[in-house]
């Protein structure tokens, strides 16, 4: 992959970051975001993320037809990770879902909105139709973030996970319809 | 009296080669481009040179415009950004000073405002039916007397249409020859020639004919591989050779 494959982008502070995909020499930088991160957000990651072989699994098969994520580098550093998750057969090909993990020093910059505006306009590319997300209904930061991006609620799944003291907590579905992004 | 209009190009040559020889079998009188020439493939310099050398009509799109200044291209995403910036990198000078010179929406011989996403904005889409009534709206106020609008950037063929009691609608093609009803407004996108979008892969153009009034969509095939070998050794991302097959 050729090195300009990437983009600057300005958050709302000034500050610059350096958007591009994924590749097999994140892998250390990748590890060390996801230590870096509180373990009440690490909680609702699917995979243990401070586990470096599941990492590595990721940076050494890297297939972007199936997974198409993007690093956020601030002076070199991860400071952000979005990914769009792809089915390529069967009733949900049209639907990508995304997942998305930002360092909590870049919180309320607006590099959430940033990450998730870039998958949107990708799986506009990749002539997705809609895109999923499940959120904490405890965290109304992160639902307001994608409903900025153009996600709205579709459902509430009352005490669904559990959060870090074992309680059972809520699940709200979102959805992006990508074809209305752009009515603007 | 025969007018081709072709659109979104998009850096494809080997594709605007294969629609410029079916156009060249008929007796056409004009050839309008209504914009992006530039960006996603790897051919921007041949296709400006092409178009310039052809005498082509030509609109300005939100690549071209991206090409000749990039910050213009900052709310694109990664993949189109990647690849325009590589088409502003390519382009010589005077294939920037042809892109400047360019207007993004124009009236032509009084009768046909062409545009690329909507009238007085190459940026937005027109692809849903608010957007259509505000662009026949527009249309109304200020460019009276005019019937027809041609326009690009959604890679999309869409006919809508604006009755006399001002009814608008979106026709669903079951063919691809149209006979225009005189008393009504058409807003008309040809399809794109250089990466279509409709799930086939082939380079989409419109022949518009006089007398009666007709629009026909055509289709032509062209050297796919090579459009796709070009991506390749330019080194842009891979998808933007995998989608031109796919017509995605």
């Amino acid at each position: 992959m050729m090195k300009t494959y990437q983009k600057e982008c300005k958050l709302k502070d000034g500050s610059v970051v350096l958007l591009r995909p994924l590749v097999a020499e994140d892998r250390e930088g990748l590890i060390t975001f996801f230590r870096s991160l509180p373990e009440e957000l690490r909680l609702y990651l699917r995979h243990d993320v401070t586990d470096a072989k599941i990492i590595e699994s990721w940076t050494e098969n890297i297939d972007y037809d199936h997974v198409f994520p993007i690093l956020a580098f601030a002076d070199e550093r991860i400071v952000g990770d979005v990914s769009l998750h792809r089915i390529p057969f069967g009733w949900k090909r049209h639907i990508g879902t995304v997942r998305v993990a930002v360092d909590p020093d870049y919180h309320d910059k607006g590099l959430g909105t940033l990450l998730i505006h870039e998958i949107v306009e990708l799986a506009s590319e990749f002539g997705l139709e809609k895109l999923w997300a499940e959120l904490p209904l405890a965290f109304p930061a992160a639902i307001a973030v994608f409903r900025k991006a153009g996600f709205s609620s579709k459902a509430v799944v009352e005490g669904l996970v559990k959060d870090l003291r074992g309680r059972n907590t809520d699940v709200v579905i979102m959805v992006c319809d990508i074809g209305t992004q752009y009515d603007f | 009296m025969k007018i081709a209009f072709i659109s979104d190009i998009h850096s494809n040559l080997e594709a605007l080669k294969a629609v410029l020889g079916e156009i060249d079998k008929e007796n056409i009188s004009l050839i309008v481009n209504l914009g992006d020439l530039v960006g996603y493939n790897a051919s921007p310099r041949e296709c400006v040179d092409l178009v310039k050398q052809r005498q082509i009509i030509s609109i300005l799109g939100n690549h071209d415009r991206a090409a000749i200044e990039l910050k213009f291209a900052e709310g694109f995403n990664i993949l189109a950004y990647q690849a325009l910036a590589w088409s502003a990198k390519s382009l010589a000078p005077e294939h920037k000073r042809f892109l400047k010179k360019l207007e993004h929406t124009r009236m032509l011989w009084d009768r046909f405002l062409v545009f690329h996403g909507a009238p007085g904005n190459p940026d937005a889409y027109l692809s849903f039916l608010f957007q259509a009534k505000k662009a026949f709206n527009y249309m109304r106020q200020k460019t009276p007397g005019v019937r027809i609008g041609f326009f690009g950037h959604t890679h999309h063929r869409a006919v809508w249409q604006r009755d006399v009691r001002g009814k608008v609608s979106r026709l669903e093609m079951s063919q691809d020859d149209l006979l225009l009803d005189p008393e009504q407004m058409y807003l008309i996108n040809p399809g794109s020639v250089g990466q279509p979008r409709q799930r086939q892969w082939k380079a989409s153009y419109l022949i518009f004919s006089n007398e009666p009034e007709t629009i026909q969509f055509r289709s032509v095939a062209y050297d796919l591989h090579s459009a796709q070998a070009k991506i390749r050794a330019a080194q842009l991302p891979e998808y933007l050779a995998e989608r031109l097959e796919t017509g995605v």
